[in-house]
């Protein structure tokens, strides 16, 4: 993954906390939408119980002139007739009545001002009642001109329109309340109506909101995710790559390490090989330094001379071997020792060598450079045994 | 006779190295260190190898389990290598041998002397890279 790769978006509780926020408000608006709609309930119920109630007032008020005229037409019938069974009709007419202004009077029972307004209304209607009580009463007596006379009383205008009046001023104000209550009641019913949508609404916006939340903290995790995702991916292949890198370079260093271990023994077994070689060689063999110093010398070289190497080694090879001429010894090893400075042979130079013992035996000298690439650092000298000299 | 059964001792590092060919290879060498060292080495570049530290050792694999080639050195402790080899071939006439020897070898002398015996001639003091090459070459 490089570098400028956004770190992972931080999660949850932010998210979480807007969401429940969006949650709260959305049940606070619903449970405000019940309350407002329960008590608007419960206000129209009782709304409805008053009309019904002011529609059963007004009917009874409706009927009230209606009943009087019905039953003062039987008391008229009876006082013509004097027939029982018209005083019977008569008596059940202003029972009615009677009953119609009980009913009255209950509905009203709660309302002081209506209370007010009917007690004239039942003042006249009792009245009424008992003119006609007395005008049944002459009649029973049979005073006609009694009679007469109450009939002309109430002729000329009586306390009638006075009732008309009054039952229309009360029915009109019962009606004029029924207009404001239904107002009311529709103001209230739009109130509810607009309370209820305004809320769903607001809830539908608030849910709309949480759902573009929700839908966002969703994208930003199935981000996290992919990043993520690729993140691991990316590091899973920077793995793979260097455990490969690694496996190459161990596979390498083991590879390495055993060429290095078989050069090491190649090296060994060749030397150990060259050795065997050499001192396997019946011919005495000293290797020199370029100022003609023993720094080995074979079985052979022990076998002829009988010193050890401990007795020659770093010592001159004049010790043991001179040549045969005494006077061309000196001019022999000067020559000798500069065949080591030039790097040339020197072969089958006659030559004497002196044992451990004394003895003298002769030999054929012969040298070698030894070099070290381009550069002589030393030299091999081979003495090969011939015929034995005098001591 | 030490042959397949010989206790692993190449690491597990190695298995890293090139597919194993499966190719089967017969070394023998009288110096258990070197025949150790060439196991290591030829099983990380996929060879399955049997050792012989003798003429009879060596035998014996040939017969039981035939190699693909034979890596043979030239001093043997009862037998001569060269002489070894020329049995080997009567038994696997078409199996190639590399001579891998401490002695050094003029390159006319492997030419005109011991080519009919042997496929190629390897040094001891040659890396060993040498020889895988030579195996690829004769075997792959």
């Amino acid at each position: 993954m490089s570098s400028d790769t956004p770190p992972p978006v931080p999660l949850a509780d932010p998210t979480l906390r807007r969401v429940l926020v969006f949650f709260t408000l959305i049940l606070g608006v619903l449970i405000g939408i019940v309350v407002v709609s329960l008590r608007n309930l419960n206000r129209s119920i009782a709304t409805s119980d008053w009309v019904n109630h002011t529609h059963a007032l007004i009917s009874e008020l409706d009927a009230l002139r209606p009943n009087l005229a019905a039953a003062e037409g039987e008391l008229v019938r009876y006082l013509h007739t004097g027939d029982q069974r018209d005083h019977a009709a008569y008596q059940e007419k202003f029972a009615d009545l009677g009953e119609s202004v009980a009913v009255i009077n209950a509905l009203i029972a709660g309302a002081p001002d209506e209370k007010e307004q009917f007690a004239p209304i039942a003042a006249l209607l009792a009245r009424r009642a008992g003119l006609a009580t007395q005008a049944v009463q002459l009649k029973k007596a049979g005073d006609t001109a009694g009679l007469q006379k109450l009939q002309d009383t109430e002729a000329e205008g009586g306390d009638l329109p006075e009732l008309a009046r009054r039952l229309e001023k009360l029915r009109e104000k019962q009606t004029d309340l029924l207009s404001a209550r239904d107002r009311a009641s529709f103001v209230q019913a739009q109130v509810t109506r607009w309370t209820v949508l305004a809320g769903v609404g607001f809830d539908f916006l608030l849910l709309c909101g949480a759902a573009w939340l929700i839908r966002d903290d969703l994208a930003a995790r199935r981000q996290a995710a992919r990043l993520l995702a690729q993140t691991n991916s990316e590091l899973e292949e920077k793995v793979r790559q260097r455990t490969a890198e690694i496996s190459a370079m161990n596979a390498q260093l083991v590879a390495q390490n055993l060429e290095e271990r078989w050069a090491k023994q190649a090296i060994e077994h060749q030397n150990r090989y060259n050795l065997l070689i050499i001192d396997s060689i019946t011919d005495a063999v000293f290797v020199v330094t370029k100022l003609m110093n023993i720094s080995r010398m074979n079985p052979a070289a022990v076998h002829l001379t009988g010193y050890e190497p401990v007795d020659l080694v770093d010592k001159p090879l004049a010790k043991v071997a001179q040549l045969a001429d005494a006077d061309a010894l000196r001019r022999t090893f000067d020559v000798l020792a500069r065949t080591l400075v030039d790097g040339h042979e020197m072969r089958s130079q006659a030559a004497v060598v002196t044992m451990k013992n004394g003895d003298r035996v002769a030999v054929q000298l012969n040298v070698f450079p030894l070099r070290d690439r381009d550069k002589v650092v030393g030299g091999v000298v081979i003495l090969k045994s011939s015929a034995p000299s005098s001591s | 006779m030490s042959h397949s059964t010989r206790p692993p001792f190449a690491p597990d590092s190695l298995s890293v190295a090139p597919k194993p060919s499966g190719r089967h290879i017969l070394a023998i060498d009288d110096e258990t260190s070197i025949l150790e060292l060439l196991t290591e080495y030829l099983k990380a570049h996929g060879y399955r190898v049997s050792t012989a530290t003798n003429a009879a050792e060596a035998k014996h694999v040939v017969e039981s389990q035939a190699p693909d080639l034979i890596i043979s050195d030239l001093q043997l402790e009862d037998t001569d290598g060269l002489q070894l080899v020329g049995q080997l071939r009567v038994l696997l006439p078409a199996t190639p041998v590399i001579l891998l020897t401490g002695v050094l070898f003029d390159p006319l002398v492997i030419e005109n002397n011991l080519k009919w015996k042997i496929s190629a001639y390897v040094s001891k003091t040659a890396p060993l890279q040498t020889l895988v090459a030579e195996i690829k070459r004769l075997i792959g």
